[in-house]
């Protein structure tokens, strides 16, 4: 019972410190525009005195409530005779403790406002209009009153909810999936549709014929962010192999993308060589360009291990930026000004530099570099790879040339980045220092760990998520970036092991289930 | 000529000076045992043999051909395999992906599958768990599997480093036994091993190593006898 109370005191104030956070920032506000588009009632009557911004507010906040009840119930398992009971209260008292803080600090930023004092001064959202409708309407004290109550009852309706929804106060993800498991799946027609492999390549198909229309209709904004997230896959794939499969964890990765797209643009264009080669020509010479940088940076560093090897990829990466940028370089590279008018694709005299051709050229490439990596996965020296990714010692004790074996990821990887360099200067038509900074390396880190190591569907998944989402999410407009930070740490506490995990990973985590089997087994003896 | 011919090997780490010329031989079908206590050097000696730590002075002849001039995967292409201390298996892969990583340097497909049903008739256990992930693999399972992993690489010497470490009693009985019968069909073992007893027992010769030094040679008969072995490592007064 203490435990209980003191947990969802705790939930209690960090719900509410979110979510005074969220009105000081003025997100509520933006939430409730969001609302009011979703449900569409901008001009709907006002409901209890309050037109439809005030609405929303007050929908939002509730929304919060119900989840901090929610979280606040669900901690404690049971108590004796009365789940309903426990539940309502853990609720309710993390509801209350929300409400509390809340309320005050509305009641004191309303009391300010009516003062006259310009809040908007210290905190740039807290414009008296805004202000006000986060009142709805009550003087500053009793919108206070009405927050505490609001998000008590809402906390308390939320711990009643984790109850409903689950028997004995199981986490909600959780009673979704049993009542899955035991009331859809044991479906005499799911099941059979579940068996069935043609049901299996109908949604494969289904879904890459969608992608494939897909340029068609998206209009040429959308095109673009497309082929962005087209030459990330590329990207991620390439480093994949090598953190994923081999286990080196290479941050400058951005370097053999600059590589790539440095020499489709100094051969092609106009300025500063005038060479003006065909675009066909240079993206083989590319993607060998890039494949060699790799292996005469790898020969030096890879002898190092972990951490160390980081750093000095790192360096690397950032070594690469700021030669390109040099001015003492300039005449070779174009200096920070970069270099303009790359040439296009052109296909038997046609030209495909539209928006929508190219959108196909990068899905070509990246169907070409998922087969040339599901053939190394599973190849021997795919294997090989992820011995020296498990234990480099016993590797090498296995037989293994760790050496070569590490050089050759290295360039697999680098060439793949190659590719994705040399595509993604055509297509913008230019190129320049700004495009290859640390932040593109990240990102592809960030690709391949949020999406899954080692996983194919992984890494896909992952760009989307993150050169995707960002796009999707221009609505939110200056919360864009919090949003979207917030939404990749929720992203890794639901999937640790990535949006779709590789088999390999997934029996890690699952290890649980294999060491259970291993006992019943054992039992049977 | 001796199959492995080690000749006064000094191996550091670093500035530590951990091997101070050992020097020891391994007859072709013996079972020799390396004997010590924690530091003395035995797992450096067979390290050294591998080339995972190149030896600074000295000479490892196998066959008469020096192993100091090549890389560690070399010498596992001539036939020298390991079962790595703290058995050393990739707990992400699978028992059967382990067994094939073991026969790696080899080419011959159906050579491969052949010796893959003979670690599988010596270790049924591991049949049972092909497609188990090693590391949910118990001790005893998971060191069946760096033995059956290393004999993949078909060696001619394979070289033990500690396979009792951390295992119950019952189960050590159960390696030795099979160390005894992969060395009957004509595989040359040089064992590391801290229980001497049990590496008496089974070995023919026997060597006895203190900080870095080959203090006593002998039959393993003689040894078990000898009054400083008995004291120091058999803990009989």
């Amino acid at each position: 019972m203490k435990n209980m109370i003191r947990n969802s005191l705790r939930t209690g104030i960090v719900f509410g410190i979110i979510t005074v956070f969220l009105f000081l920032v003025g997100f509520t506000g933006t939430a409730a525009n969001i609302l009011a588009d979703l449900l569409n009632n901008e001009s709907a009557p006002p409901l209890f005195g309050w037109a439809p911004p005030m609405l929303n507010t007050v929908i939002f906040v509730g929304l919060i409530g119900l989840w901090a009840g929610a979280s606040g119930a669900s901690r404690e398992k049971d108590v004796a005779g009365d789940p309903y009971g426990a539940a309502v209260l853990g609720g309710g008292i993390a509801g209350f403790v929300q409400g509390l803080l809340t309320g005050l600090v509305m009641a004191l930023v309303g009391t300010l406002n009516e003062r006259g004092v310009m809040m908007s001064k210290y905190l740039a959202e807290l414009l008296p209009a805004a202000v006000k409708q986060a009142m709805l309407g009550f003087p500053p004290p009793g919108a206070g009153a009405f927050y505490l109550l609001f998000l008590t009852a809402a906390g308390a309706l939320g711990g009643l909810a984790t109850r409903g929804l689950g028997r004995g106060g199981r986490r909600p993800r959780e009673a979704i999936r049993t009542w899955a498991r035991e009331k859809v799946e044991v479906l005499p027609w799911v099941q059979s549709l579940r068996r069935s492999p043609a049901v299996k390549y109908a949604v494969y198909g289904i879904l890459l014929l969608g992608i494939l229309l897909l340029p068609l209709f998206a209009g040429q904004y959308w095109n673009y962010t497309i082929g962005t997230v087209g030459i990330y896959v590329l990207l991620g794939l390439g480093l994949n192999i090598v953190v994923g499969l081999a286990g080196l964890l290479d941050l400058g990765y951005v370097a053999f993308f600059a590589i790539g797209a440095y020499a489709m643009a100094l051969l092609t264009a106009p300025t500063p060589h005038n060479l003006m080669w065909n675009f066909w020509l240079v993206i083989p010479i590319g993607i060998l360009l890039a494949a060699v940088t790799g292996i005469l940076l790898g020969a030096p560093v890879l002898r190092m291990r972990g951490d160390y090897l980081a750093i000095v990829t790192l360096g690397f990466g950032e070594i690469i930026r700021i030669l390109s940028k040099s001015d003492d370089l300039s005449d070779f590279t174009g200096g920070p000004r970069g270099v303009p008018a790359v040439a296009g694709p052109d296909f038997f005299g046609l030209n495909v530099n539209s928006g929508i051709a190219f959108v196909y050229l990068i899905f070509l490439s990246v169907l070409l570099v998922i087969f040339v990596t599901n053939r190394l996965q599973n190849s021997r020296v795919g294997r090989a790879w992820e011995a020296m990714r498990e234990d480099e010692t016993v590797s090498r004790a296995m037989g293994i040339n760790t050496l070569t074996q590490k050089l050759l990821a290295f360039a697999i990887g680098a060439a793949f980045a190659g590719l994705g360099g040399a595509l993604f200067a055509s297509r913008n038509q230019f190129t320049g220092p700004e495009d290859f900074n640390l932040m593109v390396s990240i990102n592809v880190v960030a690709v391949v760990i949020v999406g899954g190591m080692g996983s194919i569907p992984g890494v896909i998944a992952g760009a989307l998520v993150l050169k995707g989402l960002p796009e999707m999410l221009r609505q939110l407009e200056d919360y864009r970036v919090m949003v979207f930070g917030a939404l990749l740490v929720v992203m890794m506490l639901w999937r640790p092991a990535g949006l779709i995990p590789s088999s390999r990973r997934k029996m890690e985590i699952d290890k649980d289930a294999g060491l259970a089997e291993t006992a019943e087994e054992g039992r049977g003896k | 000529m001796p199959m492995l011919d080690i000749h006064d090997i000094h191996t550091y780490y670093g500035n530590i000076h951990a091997l101070k010329g050992v020097s020891l031989t391994v007859e072709e079908g013996e079972i020799v045992t390396l004997i010590g206590s924690n530091g003395a050097g035995k797992t450096t000696t067979l390290r050294s043999i591998c080339g995972l730590q190149k030896p600074r002075r000295g000479s490892i002849l196998l066959h008469g051909e020096d192993l100091v001039a090549y890389k560690p995967h070399q010498i596992v292409e001539k036939g020298v395999a390991m079962v790595p201390e703290g058995r050393g298996i990739f707990a992400r892969l699978t028992v059967a992906e382990n067994l094939d990583l073991g026969a790696y340097i080899r080419r011959d497909r159906r050579g491969i599958q052949e010796d893959l049903e003979h670690v599988y008739g010596i270790f049924p256990r591991l049949k049972e768990r092909t497609r188990q992930v090693a590391g949910t693999l118990s001790g005893g399972e998971q060191q069946m599997l760096a033995t059956g992993r290393a004999l993949m690489a078909q060696p001619r010497l394979l070289l033990m480093d500690e396979p009792s470490m951390g295992l119950a009693p019952l189960l050590v009985d159960a390696i030795f036994d099979v160390i005894q019968t992969i060395n009957r069909k004509g595989t040359t073992i040089l064992l590391v091993e801290q229980n001497a007893l049990m590496a008496l027992s089974i070995a023919h010769r026997g060597y006895v190593i203190q900080t870095g030094e080959i203090v006593l040679k002998d039959t393993a008969a003689n040894l078990k006898n000898n009054e400083t072995v008995r004291k120091a490592y058999l803990g009989i007064e």
